[in-house]
């Protein structure tokens, strides 16, 4: 079949503009568009720039976008994305500094973040003196993490990342839920700190689009949760989000649901004037619209008693 | 037609339009709701889960002796909740355990019956499109109007859409648009996060999520936008403003909560639905929906 390929080009040594080269090739019916790279770069043209490796969905090494979907080239059949039209788009991801072409920066976009989190075990040396041997059923959970291959498609899908790129994103907070939860790591609560650090796991916003976007089910939000449930319970050293989490936890536990006007104040913390003044103006405009919660009036739901022993028993247990 | 409600915290808190707009929208449906008085917050992803399972389970208990379905009008809630009862209804051991350790005290058990919807899911798959469409008294011709929905009421698909039929779902609000009879403005951001989750931890970010999202939709030519989730609408419409200014930009986009959208629709006045409550203001929305009565 004849299909046009129109490719994301951008060339550094040139004028580093981006742009986009049309390719017309012939290819098999069951061609991927990894299949239709290559077949340019070999006969049509010399310079195209990407990435690949294993060929068979199993190394993440040609992550892009093709119509504007992020997949693997190498396992992205052509006829599946030309049903409409004879040509397909071939784009890099969104949230990567482009180097050529298709090929990105994997270091500033994923490696380096990961490096940032510490990813070697730290093991408790008092507790053995040689092999620390563990039942195959407390690695079960770990494995499945483990079986990430770094292929960025939960980076790509990251809602965070297209505003701040320095977030270090779910690829490599799921590397940190990998030693927080491994039981040979003698320090859980530095490794939290670690994981709790500026653009760390607070500032996930919880969307699960990475946990759409992984093909291998790790799903990375809920490891980046569970870390963050597990920082809740050793107590959050991250002192603005902790302040939030005391009071939101506080106002449930005591009333049964939300006191969203003490949870406002709370969270910028009772002695912070600075932070205070800064509600001022939403607030006066919440007030004037009717609409501002009065902090503190707010009363109890009925059930509020049966809530607060749930979390007296919640607590009690976690000890 | 009857659910057991539970319209959430936001709905009476920091926006009080939520709830009586919702409550007016289901009778003049004669949708039946009974609300959920004596139960919990759902934790809205801020709670761990060791201490929002149980009290989620505790809700679906009293929902299951009621013999109801339950009902939301918050994306947010619709997620957590959800979320819970994926795992307490397919991991039945689990369930015994909350069931013993939390409720058993109070008498009460989750037998893992309940369903969970959002008042979107309910109009497509219990009440009926078909059933609304005469209803209509305003069709909401000429206003365009941009659908965000929130992540929770899409993600993730374990929980949300579990089966190819409910991955309809995934563009209830986008289809609810045009059967309201308005112009539906799509455009990138429509399932992405609003930024609330992080107002806290990383406020810069949460507003230009705001910014990102409001901008583009105002480019693309909304009159207004719509979202099933008040906890969006928050941010969305509330912090609108200093997402301008972090942002350099005028917006000025007014965000409409679905019940009142659809309230409009239904023939109710923007006063009724309180639409002069809110943060940007509705002056664009409210003389097209006049000059169309």
């Amino acid at each position: 079949m004849e299909v046009t390929f129109k490719v994301y080009r951008k060339d550094p040594e040139k004028d580093g503009k981006p742009g986009r080269s049309n390719y017309t090739i012939d290819i098999p019916e069951d061609a991927t568009a990894l299949d239709g790279l290559l077949k340019i770069r070999d006969e049509l043209d010399g310079t195209l720039a990407f990435r690949a490796s294993c060929a068979r969905g199993y190394c993440g090494e040609c992550t892009m976008r093709v119509n504007y979907k992020a997949c693997f080239a190498c396992t992205a059949k052509v006829s599946a994305f030309t049903k409409k039209a004879p040509e397909i788009l071939l784009d890099p991801l969104r949230n990567v500094p482009v180097i050529k072409d298709l090929v990105f920066d994997w270091d500033a976009f994923m490696w380096n973040k990961i490096k940032a989190l510490k990813p070697w075990l730290e093991p408790d040396e008092s507790l053995s003196s040689g092999e620390n041997l563990l039942p195959d059923s407390a690695m079960q959970d770990l494995r499945k993490v483990m079986s990430c291959y770094y292929c960025g498609l939960c980076d790509e899908g990251c809602t965070v990342l297209p505003v701040d790129f320095d977030f270090l994103g779910p690829a490599a907070l799921t590397k940190a839920y990998r030693f927080a939860f491994d039981p040979r790591d003698k320090d859980g609560k530095e490794r939290l700190k670690i994981a709790e650090q500026p653009k760390g796991i607070w500032d996930c916003v919880h969307c699960f689009e990475a946990s759409e976007h992984c093909p291998r089910g790790i799903a990375p939000t809920e490891r980046i949760m569970a870390v963050r449930d597990k920082a809740f319970k050793v107590g959050i050293t991250n002192e603005k989000v902790a302040r939030h989490h005391t009071s939101f936890a506080n106002s449930v536990k005591e009333s049964g649901w939300l006191d969203e006007g003490r949870l406002a104040i709370e969270s910028e913390g009772l002695t912070n004037i600075k932070g205070l003044m800064k509600l001022l103006p939403t607030a006066a405009k919440a007030m004037a619209r009717g609409k501002a919660p009065i902090p503190y009036l707010h009363p109890k739901r009925p059930g509020a008693d049966k809530i607060k022993k749930i979390f007296q028993k919640g607590e009690q247990e976690t000890k | 037609m009857k659910y057991a409600f539970y319209p959430g915290c936001v709905s009476r808190g920091g926006c009080p339009e939520l709830y009586p707009s919702a409550v007016k929208v289901s009778a003049k449906l004669e949708i039946g709701l009974e609300e959920l008085k004596d139960v919990g917050c759902t934790g809205a992803g801020v709670l761990p889960q060791y201490l929002s399972d149980p009290i989620n389970a505790r809700t679906f208990a009293k929902a299951e002796e009621l013999g109801l379905p339950i009902m939301t009008i918050c994306s947010t809630c619709q997620g957590v909740m959800s979320q819970a009862n994926y795992r307490l209804k397919g991991d039945p051991e689990y369930r015994a355990k909350i069931n013993q350790e939390y409720l058993s005290e109070e008498g009460l058990e989750y037998k893992g019956t309940t369903e969970v919807k959002h008042l979107l899911w309910v109009l497509f798959e219990d009440y009926g499109i078909e059933r609304l469409k005469p209803l209509l008294r305003r069709p909401l011709k000429g206003l365009r109007v941009s659908p965000f929905y929130g992540c929770y009421i899409r993600r993730p698909p374990e929980a949300i859409t579990p089966t190819k039929e409910l991955n309809r779902r995934k563009n209830y609000l986008d289809e609810l648009i045009e059967i309201l009879g308005a112009e539906c403005v799509d455009f990138s951001g429509k399932g992405k996060c609003c930024g609330f989750p992080i107002l806290t931890a990383n406020e810069e970010n949460s507003l230009a999520m705001v910014g990102k999202h409001t901008g583009e939709a105002r480019e693309k030519g909304a009159d207004c936008m719509v979202t099933p989730c008040p906890l969006c609408h928050l941010n969305l419409d509330g912090n609108q403003p200093r997402a301008e200014a972090q942002e350099g930009k005028e917006i000025g986009l007014p965000i409409l909560h679905l019940p009142q959208f659809l309230g409009l629709a239904l023939g109710f006045d923007p006063g009724e639905m309180n639409l002069k409550r809110h943060i940007v203001a509705t002056q664009t929305v409210e003389s097209k929906v006049s000059m169309l009565a």
